[in-house]
């Protein structure tokens, strides 16, 4: 009675910026008699990890973790014909921002308010932190707004945002 | 975002009543007002509840104009600028004479001892700090908030002096060297709540804190004292520290606490006087 044989080796390794790969093989064979099965298990182990390790070792394409994801041509849309296109997730699209809604709020009334160019207001981000402002952190733009109040005259030491509390801080 | 939204704000029609100041202090809590607690809980209600204005003192406005010098330089480093010693020094001259938020009572003959002091100060730092000009900070003297709703707490506000390569940098200046082996204790309050407000800031872990004591003796000097990330233990420590100042508050808990350190305190005249 001829006995069937399957088995799959998988192996997922981590790689940086929070990125992992993994590979599996599978194969299925045909073994005389159930005596044979450990014997031919080993063999098979053997030869399905070799395989997995001499192809998982093949990194591939390893996005840039700064900008990856943040421009419509990155973001799982790309140009190869290899990825359907959709619509892109509400985060990922150009209106999102990463600081609070409260901040970003902040930011649009000083430049509306004081006509401030908006592409001179983009290249301050850039300047100081290397991303465009939708892209800021909730600490970068914290730190933008006290360059704009500071810019348009609102604030000469840094410290005026906290001034109107009943208290000192 | 109270930290966006609060410079627009308008001002309230009326002076707020006692019980509505103590509200706002309980839903907003910064490292000094805590510290202030956990020293004296009558000198907190003095300034903070009462709003008991004092003269700055002479060791006050020296901190705040190499404060302010210290801020400037880091700025135009960032912004790729750097400042030469002479425009520091007209920094410098600029926030000595800026008393337009607190009027400072001088002692005759003491304002140019301190102003040297102050100047001697930050060249000081210029000399021994070794930041490379190029090097791009982080953040500088940025006021952050974090919302810590979901641990039961108020709202936690600091302003970061600097940040570096993920490292929170804190400026002091005091007449004493700091004792390295107390440090870490006698600032954790400021230290984990620096720690806290960089992480929900950013999503990420400090690499550490350092302190940098700018020490006023007969030649001044610098400390650095590196600090590692803030520990879950510290963090635990913060929030329970906080959850007192609520709970103090909400009982009213406003009590001296009579000891060595009443020897400087502005509202010594006050504390004599309250039964």
């Amino acid at each position: 009675m001829a006995v069937i044989l399957s088995m799959t080796y998988q192996k997922k390794l981590g790689l940086p910026n929070f990125s992992s790969h993994s590979c599996s093989v599978s194969v299925t064979v045909e073994i005389p008699d159930a005596s044979v099965a450990a014997q031919e298990s080993s063999k098979l182990y053997v030869l399905l990890q070799t395989a997995v390790d001499n192809e998982i070792q093949q990194v591939g394409y390893m996005p840039d973790a700064s900008t990856y994801g943040m421009k419509p041509s990155q973001n799982g849309n790309g140009s190869n014909g290899n990825v359907q296109h959709r619509p892109a997730p509400s985060s990922r699209n150009g209106d999102a921002w990463n600081c609070t809604e409260g901040q970003k709020q902040f930011i649009q009334r000083i430049v509306n308010e004081h006509q401030l160019n908006k592409d001179d207001v983009e290249a301050t981000a850039q300047q100081l932190f290397g991303t465009g402002v939708k892209q800021l952190d909730k600490m970068q733009a914290s730190q933008l707004i006290e360059e704009l109040l500071e810019k348009t005259g609102q604030n000469k030491n840094g410290r005026r945002r906290w001034s109107r509390q009943p208290a000192r801080s | 975002m109270i930290a966006a939204a609060q410079p627009l704000e308008e001002a309230p029609a009326r002076e707020p009543t006692r019980d509505e100041v103590v509200q706002l202090l309980q839903k907003m809590v910064s490292p000094s007002r805590l510290s202030l607690f956990l020293q004296c809980r009558l000198k907190f209600f003095f300034r903070y509840v009462l709003g008991l204005k004092k003269p700055k003192t002479a060791a006050l406005h020296v901190g705040s104009a190499v404060h302010a010098v210290l801020r400037s330089w880091n700025r135009e480093r960032w912004l790729q600028t750097p400042l030469t010693l002479k425009q520091l020094h007209d920094e410098f001259t600029k926030a000595w004479t800026d008393t337009s938020e607190e009027p400072v009572q001088w002692e005759a003959g003491e304002e140019d001892d301190e102003k040297k002091t102050g100047w001697r100060l930050v060249e000081t730092y210029m000399r021994e700090s070794k930041i490379p000009p190029t090097l791009k900070p982080d953040a500088v003297e940025v006021p952050v908030e974090a919302d810590l709703a979901e641990h039961g707490l108020p709202r936690l506000i600091g302003v970061l002096d600097l940040v570096q390569e993920r490292r929170i940098i804190d400026f002091k200046t005091s007449s004493q060297t700091p004792n390295a082996e107390r440090i870490a204790h006698t600032n954790e309050v400021q230290i984990s709540s620096y720690a806290v407000l960089y992480r929900h800031n950013t999503g990420h872990r400090e690499n550490g804190l350092e302190l940098h004591h700018l020490v006023k003796t007969k030649n001044p000097k610098l400390v650095i004292t590196p600090l590692p990330p803030m520990s879950d233990k510290h963090q635990s420590r913060l929030f329970t520290l906080i959850e007192g100042y609520v709970d103090g508050l909400d009982r009213r808990d406003f009590i001296p606490s009579p000891g060595l350190q009443c020897v400087s305190c502005e509202f010594f005249n006050e504390c004599k006087a309250w039964h």
